[in-house]
């Protein structure tokens, strides 16, 4: 632990005593922002091989790509139980010292404290361009592999299923699966999601595609030469998309329809992954 | 002749000897005539046993419960045994209030020497249940339950219960409960639960949603024992974001299947301030038969009570525990583990205090011993003797107490001993214990910890313990 670190540790112990918890936290994450980058950053996300769904996988990936676009060392911890050790019950989260932060948003929050930020060059129209198509593939491209994953029949007792329950004895496995997917329904059914066909998925997906490839429009990345957070999160779930086989795999043709997009996939991937396994 | 009323548990045949010798001293001179009769010289059988008031329940269990008193020979045994049947009809549980009459027998086929004993029972109502207090480990409880006494007219009964914990615990439990006839007295029991617990001196809560069979017997009068298997679903979760990373790894849902066997025996005269007697009780689960959980843990609980003088009690208790892993592939979560230290266990600290810490949160170790030394007396100067008074106790102690983590089978016998007797903890103090209704004590203690270790949180000053179980 840094020498500051005990300083917090220990405002942190008096705060304790005269603040509610809420406030606590707020502080502590803008106390501990005042820290450089740790040494031993973690992130942790669920096994990659046997226990991973596609739009967890998709959501840590964009971290990872976050963070290498940031020049950020952290090692991966794979952990079987990552999602409910998690402050937000998703994943992925770093801990970065004493501090916990969950999910790109938060992440990406938490590197802008340290004085770290991909966006610096952006104007405010730019950065709320930028918010807007974030949210936009959270609210659409998440949300159908979300229904790809536990709403398909097929590719829900083909992978879904085994994949989720790996980690799980008989037969909490099936509790945990039910239950899991009795939670993923009740969102889809809030965001109208539910009641669609897997073909009104596929054109809400390709709609998404289409805006996306428009607004890149043959660019190096979405704004200008330098890759941005929107970028780590196209590629976090393009790329997943690509190289996932599922049973059902009309999303890859979805997306293999706009080559731009794929460009860019393939871009980020030989900047900042393959560059890494060469050396 | 009236109705034989329970508090005559110890009585014995010296005891009415001297009762009646007593009554007859007492008043010699108003009732002249009175004479000592010896109630073991009189010659009676029993012609004729009524029942009044059945209507559901079956007529088998009944009679299992009164048959013995057919077989008195004189007037002491009918009283005895009379008294006996009513104790066995009142665990049926079936009963609201149970009366004895003992008449001579009258008609045709009664003998001159026979007597005809009647039990006037009230059955339970079909369905009961209301909204009490009570009162748990260090808080108060508000439950609310539900009774169907006596389902099948043989004792069996479900029972539904909610509670709500002063300190944001919640349990719900529906129960079958189903005794059996036969010398050992074997009742079975099984249940579907969901608990729901807050441990803020380790950062998480727990929620607990299983089912749970127990098989209660007695190998004799006095050893109780109950086997039981649990099939829980675990699901760990910290308090806050601040909890120490040490717990936040421990958080998901787990499975745990495991066998308990759990002996108890009890020979104190009182549940809360024993005068005599001794408590043991031996604590054995092996969780990992299916599911993802694994160990053994056994514990030991022991009590002894010496009467000294005049109201003065001394009180010497101990446990201990002992946490093994038995495979590399079950875990063993934070809940599982053994915790010591607080207004119930070593006083003069913090619940669950001694031991390991990390960022303020108690991780527990696999093993512990704990001892006590009590010396309850009346209050001073003895106000509401006799009664108010009884209910309260001066209260001196002495409580010692450690925790480790050692493996028996790696370890040998010195290293252990080593890391039992390094580093005790020892608090003393006294305080006011109090009764609560005949189901719980209440303690106030000024409490001065006098040997501790660096990571334990202590609590010295005026501390406050409600419970059932205290060291």
């Amino acid at each position: 632990m840094p020498p500051n670190a005990t300083i917090i540790w220990k405002e942190e112990e008096i705060l304790r005593n005269i603040m509610p918890t809420p406030l606590i936290d707020r502080l502590s994450v803008e106390l501990g922002a005042q820290e450089p980058w740790p040494k031993d950053v973690k992130l942790y996300q669920p096994y990659e091989v046997e226990q991973i769904l596609l739009p967890d996988n998709a959501n840590c990936l964009a971290v990872q790509a976050f963070l290498k676009m940031c020049n950020l060392d952290y090692q991966v911890e794979p952990r079987p139980n990552a999602e409910a050790m998690s402050p937000t019950g998703r994943v992925p989260f770093i801990k970065a010292g004493r501090f916990v932060t969950a999910e790109l948003e938060g992440i990406v929050q938490f590197v802008n404290g340290k004085g770290i930020s991909l966006t610096d060059k952006l104007d405010n129209e730019q950065k709320s361009d930028m918010r807007a198509y974030m949210t936009l593939i959270r609210n659409v491209i998440e949300i159908a592999e979300l229904y790809i994953c536990w709403v398909d029949k097929e590719t829900y007792n083909e992978v879904t299923s085994v994949r989720n329950g790996s980690v799980y004895p008989w037969p909490l496995n099936h509790i945990q699966n039910r239950e899991k997917r009795s939670q993923i329904i009740k969102k889809l059914k809030v965001l109208n999601w539910y009641s669609k066909t897997i073909e009104e998925v596929y054109q809400e997906v390709e709609n998404c595609c289409e805006a996306l490839s428009v607004r890149l429009d043959n660019k190096h990345y979405f704004f200008g030469e330098v890759p941005t957070e929107l970028d780590a999160l196209v590629f976090g779930h393009l790329f997943t998309i690509i190289t996932t086989p599922l049973p059902r795999n009309d999303l890859v043709e979805i997306v293999r329809r706009y080559p731009s997009l794929i460009n860019l996939v393939k871009r980020i991937e030989m900047e900042y992954f393959k560059k890494e396994g060469k050396l | 002749m009236g109705v034989i009323h329970a508090k005559v548990l110890d009585e014995t045949a010296t005891n009415i000897k001297r009762f009646s010798k007593q009554t007859g001293i007492a008043e010699p001179l108003e009732k002249p005539d009175i004479r000592e009769v010896d109630l073991e010289n009189i010659q009676v059988t029993v012609d004729k046993i009524n029942v009044d008031g059945l209507t559901r329940t079956k007529d088998d269990i009944i009679e299992d419960c009164i048959k013995d008193l057919f077989q008195a020979q004189h007037f002491q045994e009918v009283l005895l045994k009379a008294h006996k049947a009513r104790i066995k009809l009142e665990e049926l549980g079936c009963f609201k209030n149970i009366g004895v009459y003992i008449d001579v027998s009258k008609g045709p086929k009664a003998r001159s020497d026979g007597l005809e004993v009647t039990f006037d029972v009230k059955e339970q109502r079909r369905v009961t249940g209301g909204v009490t207090t009570h009162i748990g480990n260090n808080e108060g409880v508000l439950l609310v339950g539900l009774r169907l006494p006596n389902l099948f007219g043989r004792g069996e009964k479900i029972q539904l219960e909610y509670s709500h914990g002063s300190k944001k615990t919640s349990n719900f439990n529906c129960s079958f409960i189903k005794p059996f006839r036969g010398k050992y007295r074997p009742t079975l029991t099984a249940a579907i639960l969901q608990n729901q617990s807050e441990w803020p001196n380790s950062g998480y809560k727990q929620q607990e949603r299983g089912i749970l069979f127990d098989l209660g017997f007695y190998s004799n009068s006095l050893f109780k024992h109950n086997l039981q298997w649990e099939g829980i679903v675990r699901n760990l979760s910290t308090l806050t974001r601040t909890t120490s990373f040490d717990v936040r790894e421990q958080s998901g849902v787990s499975l745990k299947s495991s066998f308990k066997h759990l002996l108890s025996i009890d020979l104190r005269d009182d549940h809360i301030f024993p005068n005599t007697g001794s408590f043991v009780q031996l604590t054995s689960e092996l969780a990992g038969i299916g599911g993802d959980v694994g160990f053994l843990k056994n514990e030991v609980s022991v009590q002894d009570n010496y009467y000294l003088f005049d109201g003065h009690v001394l009180q010497a208790s101990f446990i201990a525990g002992y946490l093994s892993s038995i495979s590399n592939t079950r875990k063993i979560s934070i809940a599982d583990r053994c915790y010591l230290g607080g207004p119930l266990s070593v006083r003069g600290f913090e619940t669950r205090g001694v031991g390991p810490h990390s960022d303020g949160d108690a991780l527990g170790t696999n093993s512990y011993w704990a001892a006590g030394l009590h010396l309850f007396t009346p209050l001073p100067f003895r106000p509401g003797r006799g009664g108010f008074g009884e209910l309260f106790r001066t209260h001196f102690f002495l409580n010692a107490g450690n925790v480790g983590n050692f493996n028996l089978v790696k370890m040998n016998k010195s290293d252990i001993i080593q890391v039992l007797i390094s580093n005790v903890r020892i608090s003393y103090g006294v305080g006011v214990a109090l009764k609560l209704g005949n189901i719980a004590r209440l303690e106030v203690n000024y409490c001065f910890p006098y040997k501790f270790d660096k990571g334990d949180q202590t609590h010295p000053g005026i501390q406050f313990g409600i419970g059932v179980q205290f060291l």
